[in-house]
């Protein structure tokens, strides 16, 4: 499916995962965790499709996820409820068990959340953003990333002309084929940078670095980006202040202590609300924009008269 | 030799003017002033503007911020972090941290308007370093990073050696997944090739084979190694004792051990090509001129 999250302005598709990860890596309330852990993988599920999704939390993520919470109550030994002793006489607790729970779903939900970035946050998005603050460094970020295929293409055209002469990788025993590998990579390595330098000569020729020159991007901070980033910074607001007022408060060591669930009240309710609904917000926007087009669908009276119309919106 | 006058010098009106406040940093005692300064070092390499911040102005806008940064935002942040974070104190505080000490290098960096060959030397580099991690993605911890990283420092200074080595952890990750992990590799990456660039300029390493290995090994095992490990330690759990520590250590040597023997075999057979290849560039094109 399409994602419509990510057609918005790079702006909010940064901000939106900024606070989300920022949110799960320091937060380690239980129903914050959980809210997060669903929502990463609802979103996951609708980048990626229940296959893939569903083959990466359970082949990577959960053995991760058993071995970490393993791993504490090994080393940590604090918590009042004291469960059983090992051989070497330490004890192992409830808390320190509960702990590493809390510690893998934290580590696991953040990778899924990484994951759904690296779809939604692409290189010349992270580029447009930083252009301006660090013009320079973007500069090479981005010839970095061009650099490499480039670097690929190249290979392969030095192999072929070492293959004419009798010298590719394919050629002679195996000694001799590692030597001219090696050969092959050191032309490379003279040609990249030879090459390079040509390059700056092209870009200095053409102005880099003057005054008054302006870059092109694609993108636009419309009515519906400055609608978005409105509701997100409200969420936010209301959620702080829930967590100012000690709803989210947790403590694991030495007794456990949470705040908010039993008994929920009436803030903390709305606070864990007002974090779900933020979660969820690339969901529900792909949603929304999914039942549009069935919407539409419906307008289009048959197919095969107002073909030329459906080609003309699927094009949109 | 007046380059290195000159910053010796301003290393010492620096240190003088603001050792008192070094106290205030706590957890991580080196990175912020020192890299600030000794960047000049490498600032003063590519010879144009480099007597302009010593000589002229008494505190720049970078040592400025390098102040607030020290005084203000840093015990901040470690006040933020205890008051607020409960358990994942260690762990926000010293991400804050790691993130603050690249800001006096991009300043640095972008404050004297790097030239278009400048730009790409260090861009080719790091393509190097990415193609190269790339090329030997399926054994893993066997990566050539750190020796391009390295090769990178000696030839182009310190601070070419941190851009180059932040550069590949950066890029790389786009290649291999982002995560938390990705500010830890950047700083670890940067800071060999800093090191590097530092200590041969200062004498103390030599671009000879033997001395480059020795060096690659130590700073990956120690410096990549060491950040690493902690930094994993630091996310994974929030109790942090010696035994932990340790155990993290221990558990990560192997791995460490793989990656050091990786970066001596790549200077090993690289490095010597590789820098010649280097050299030539600079001198063909007057790259650098000394």
């Amino acid at each position: 499916m399409e994602d419509s999250f990510s057609t918005y302005h790079p702006i909010i598709n940064f901000f939106y995962f900024s606070v989300i990860l920022i949110i799960s890596m320091f937060f380690n309330h239980p129903m914050i965790l959980g809210i997060s852990l669903i929502s990463a993988i609802l979103y996951a599920v609708v980048l990626q499709g229940w296959k893939k999704a569903l083959k990466f939390n359970l082949l990577f993520m959960l053995p991760m996820l058993i071995i970490v919470a393993l791993i504490n109550p090994l080393f940590n030994h604090s918590g009042v409820t004291i469960l059983f002793y090992l051989d070497n006489g330490n004890p192992i607790t409830l808390e320190s068990i509960i702990y590493g729970l809390v510690m893998s779903v934290m580590l696991i939900q953040v990778i899924i959340w990484f994951s759904c970035y690296n779809i939604i946050m692409t290189s010349d998005k992270f580029i447009y953003l930083f252009g301006r603050i660090i013009p320079a460094l973007s500069l090479i970020f981005s010839m970095v990333l061009r650099f490499v295929p480039k670097f690929k293409a190249q290979l392969k055209v030095i192999s072929n002309g070492q293959k004419c002469i009798g010298r590719d990788i394919t050629n002679g025993n195996i000694l001799m084929r590692a030597r001219h590998g090696v050969t092959i990579l050191s032309i490379m390595v003279t040609w990249a940078l030879e090459n390079a330098i040509e390059t700056a000569d092209s870009m200095k020729a053409r102005g880099y670095g003057l005054k008054g020159r302006t870059a092109f991007s694609l993108y636009r901070f419309d009515n519906r980006d400055k609608g978005m980033f409105g509701v997100m910074l409200i969420l936010l607001v209301i959620f702080i202040i829930g967590v100012s007022m000690g709803n989210t408060f947790v403590q694991y060591n030495p007794i456990i202590i949470i705040n908010g669930i039993v008994p929920m009240s009436l803030s903390s309710f709305f606070t864990y609300f007002i974090f779900l609904v933020f979660c969820l917000i690339p969901v529900a926007v792909d949603g929304f924009s999914a039942m549009k087009w069935q919407k539409m669908k419906e307008v289009i009276p048959e197919k095969t008269k107002c073909a030329e119309i459906r080609v003309g919106i699927e094009a949109q | 030799m007046l380059q290195d006058e000159s910053l010796d010098d301003f290393l010492d009106a620096f240190l003088g003017e603001k050792g008192h406040q070094k106290p205030e940093k706590k957890r991580w005692p080196t990175p912020a002033i020192p890299i600030n300064t000794d960047n000049l070092a490498a600032v003063a390499m590519v010879h144009k503007d480099m007597k302009e911040p010593i000589a002229k102005k008494k505190l720049s806008k970078r040592t400025w911020v390098a102040i607030v940064m020290i005084l203000v935002i840093i015990p901040l942040t470690i006040w933020f972090g205890i008051r607020f974070m409960g358990d994942r104190k260690y762990y926000f505080i010293s991400m804050g941290i790691i993130v603050y000490t690249f800001v006096p290098f991009l300043m640095v960096f972008e404050g004297r308007k790097p030239q278009a060959r400048e730009l790409i030397i260090i861009a080719i580099l790091a393509a190097i370093g990415v193609a190269g991690r790339a090329a030997f993605f399926m054994l893993p911890q066997f990566k050539p990073v750190v020796a391009v990283v390295i090769i990178a420092g000696v030839c182009f200074g310190a601070e070419s050696g941190f851009l180059v080595g932040a550069m590949v952890g950066f890029v790389s990750n786009f290649f291999f997944g982002q995560g938390p992990w990705t500010p830890w590799q950047m700083f670890s990456f940067g800071i060999i090739g800093f090191l590097a660039g530092i200590l041969f300029r200062k004498g103390l390493l030599k671009s000879s084979k033997p001395q480059l290995c020795v060096y690659g090994f130590l700073a990956t095992f120690f410096i990549y190694g060491g950040i690493m490990n902690m930094s994993s330690l630091l996310m994974w759990s929030s109790i942090i004792t010696w035994k932990s520590v340790l155990a993290v250590y221990i558990t990560g040597a192997p791995f460490d051990l793989i990656h050091a023997s990786a970066t001596v075999f790549f200077l090993f057979v690289a490095s010597k090509p590789m820098i010649e290849k280097l050299e030539r560039i600079k001198k063909k094109y007057g790259l650098i001129e000394r």
